[in-house]
């Protein structure tokens, strides 16, 4: 995941929801937590993310083979890039030399220069490739295989498959820890955050968060993340990565997936994604704060105002 | 009420998955199919959400104005287990389960070989951010594509075995429009795939494509008189229109050799291709011979299942090609004499 720091916090604050059924993304107002809008996006966006300099947010337009931009203060759209063929989560390595697509439909990785999006390398990736995280130097990209239940490393200079490793099943979310020295893999089979020292490619633990442990965020202290486990009745784990261990569960129903936690890390957004909604987490008080009806199946969250990404 | 409705219904759907799907998807390790279930759990609610709408709005129809009326209506009951099939996602599954790798393998070899198969979006950009002219532009392509795979079924003596199970039905009522043979449905899905893949559908309009053409073939079935005029049936398929299209009488011509009245929801294919016939009455329905068992109009859903392949097979033998040329049956009494060429 690419180091990002906290943002300043902003007056009248944006968010922006997209909506994976729906092509549509949901114009959020952060402070009165209303919805302000709904723009038609493309066919099947999955997933979204800033770029390095938070200037553009990118949704990845599976079904429609390209990578909208939107600015992420207004809501407008920047513009489109096409001819990106199906692309599902999407990474730039902390280097910012590459940019990386996972296609989850079609068992494939692409890599792209993201200076001009011309692709670099487009290697097949069986089975049903998901999220992926890089290392510190950005010398790999780490893809989880879903449905082969494995990992699979991208030597990036070289742009080869470098190894596969098996892992719990259906593994979904990755991210790297905050010492570069594991990953950390989200299971939905086992409902586990499994821990693995990608170097020696041990598995050292599975901590047990949730049924259908989906997805990880940082919680940008360079030390916890939010785990979403992905059911109706839905939780949010907290993960210490220092004592591995569960320090905090909420309950979030309805399927909680993608996440991004407020600045002063008084909220936790997350896209319910059976529920057609996008659930506030007080964290303070510890508690679902409210829900925000978006579109059906929402798939990603993102404001400004987000606390750092490691 | 729209909102709460919503709710209600996305509420039940959730519920459906976590109880009832997910469980088992993930001890089989099929935890990736997981958003996949959550869309089918919403095509089987909105299936039974449009069934029971028809039944509630049709049925009544057939009882008030019906066309035709019968002492026994047990050869109707084969027709609501095909729809139930149907509409509840089973034979959409079953489908989905044969050409959905089929497909994916396509698509990816496409791709590693830097393929991306062209989108109508390519050439209108505008459609990108335009869903309900997107969707009709969508239904009307997908509409003209049926309605040559509805064609051919009546043209090529081997799908005709297949396809003549759905026009064996003597009793058609709004239950007929899904019965088919299950070779039908899965030749039927790979023509749509085929055509999805080739101008790539919207996965969001898919439910609303489904729900539209499902409705309108349930109404074109109808047991009741019921047409929508001069004007109204050049624009959308009615049950009398579509009843010429099962008539057991064909009318004459040598343009209706395999038939008349192909299209499924826009008349305009017909008039364009020449096979629109506009006729005034409600003719008795069936066939009055063909690939099947003369009794074939009452048997059961696994009797009809055999039967069509026979059909299928005997269609195939050379001697069968010989002896019975496609084409040529235009005249209502000549499908005796040339039974797989309606």
């Amino acid at each position: 995941m690419l180091l990002l720091g906290a943002h300043p916090a902003t007056q009248a604050g944006l968010a922006i929801a997209l909506n994976s059924a729906d092509g549509t993304v949901s114009l959020i107002d952060t402070d009165s937590y209303q919805v302000t809008g709904k723009v038609n996006v493309c066919k099947e966006p999955h997933h979204l993310m800033p770029t390095p300099d938070d200037k553009s947010l990118v949704v990845a337009c599976a079904a429609a083979n390209q990578l909208v931009f939107f600015d992420p203060l207004t809501g407008q759209e920047q513009k489109r890039v096409r001819n990106i063929s199906d692309p599902y989560q999407l990474g730039y390595s902390p280097n910012r030399k590459w940019f990386v697509a996972t296609s989850l439909r079609l068992d494939r990785v692409d890599i792209y220069d993201p200076t001009d999006f011309s692709l670099i390398a487009r290697l097949p990736a069986p089975k049903t490739p998901s999220h992926l995280a890089f290392d510190d130097a950005s010398q790999f990209v780490f893809v989880t295989l879903q449905d082969s239940n494995e990992v699979m490393a991208i030597s990036l200079p070289t742009q080869k498959i470098a190894w596969v490793m098996p892992v719990a099943t259906t593994p979904a979310g990755i991210v790297m820890s905050p010492d570069n020295r594991y990953l950390l893999v989200a299971s939905m089979g086992e409902g586990v955050v499994e821990v693995i020292e990608w170097r020696s490619r041990q598995s050292i633990r599975k901590v047990p968060t949730g049924k259908a442990a989906h997805n990880l965020q940082p919680k940008g202290d360079g030390r916890h993340f939010y785990v979403s486990n992905r059911t109706v009745d839905g939780s949010i784990s907290l993960l210490d990565t220092q004592t591995m261990t569960v320090v905090e569960q909420y309950e979030v129903p309805g399927g909680p997936d993608d996440m991004t936690v407020r600045a002063d890390g008084k909220e936790l957004w997350a896209t319910a994604r059976f529920a057609r909604k996008v659930q506030v987490v007080d964290l303070v008080n510890k508690r679902l704060k409210l829900s925000i009806p978006v579109g059906s199946s929402p798939h990603g969250v993102f404001f400004l105002n987000h606390a750092g990404l490691r | 009420m729209i909102n709460a409705l919503i709710e209600a219904f996305v509420q039940l759907q959730g519920w459906l998955l976590d109880r009832v799907v997910q469980p088992p998807l993930l001890v089989l390790g099929l935890g990736s199919y997981i958003e996949m279930a959550f869309d089918g759990v919403e095509l089987f609610l909105c299936g039974v959400l449009q069934i029971s709408a028809a039944y509630l709005l049709l049925r009544p129809l057939e009882a008030l104005r019906p066309i035709e009326v019968w002492p026994d209506r047990k050869p109707v009951r084969v027709d609501v287990t095909y729809s139930l099939l149907d509409r509840l996602g089973i034979i959409p599954l079953l489908v989905f389960a044969v050409l959905a790798p089929l497909f994916g393998s396509i698509d990816s070899w496409l791709r590693l070989n830097d393929i991306i198969p062209p989108q109508l979006e390519d050439l209108f950009p505008a459609l990108e951010t335009k869903p309900l002219a997107s969707f009709l532009i969508y239904l009307a392509l997908l509409d003209f594509a049926e309605y040559w795979r509805h064609r051919l079924s009546h043209s090529f003596r081997w799908w005709w075995a297949l396809h003549a199970i759905h026009h064996s039905q003597r009793q058609m009522t709004l239950w007929t429009d899904s019965r088919n043979h299950v070779l039908d449905d899965l030749i039927g899905g790979f023509w749509f795939a085929t055509v999805a893949l080739l101008i790539g559908v919207p996965p969001g309009h898919f439910v609303g494509l489904l729900i539209a053409v499902k409705t309108i073939e349930n109404l074109s079935h109808v047991n009741a008189r019921l047409s929508f005029g001069r004007i109204g049936e050049l624009l959308l398929v009615s049950p009398r229109y579509h009843r010429w299209h099962h008539a057991l009488h064909l009318p004459t011509g040598e343009q209706y050799r395999h038939g008349c009245n192909f299209a499924v929801l826009f008349p305009l294919w017909d008039q364009l291709f020449g096979t629109q016939y506009r006729g005034r009455a409600m003719p008795p329905c069936g066939l009055a011979d063909g690939p099947l068992p003369a009794d074939a109009a009452r048997s059961g859903f696994w009797r009809q299942q055999w039967e069509g392949l026979g059909a299928l097979l005997a269609a195939c033998r050379p001697a069968a090609a010989e002896a019975t040329q496609p084409g040529g049956s235009t005249a209502s009494d000549l499908r005796q004499e040339k039974p797989h060429a309606r």
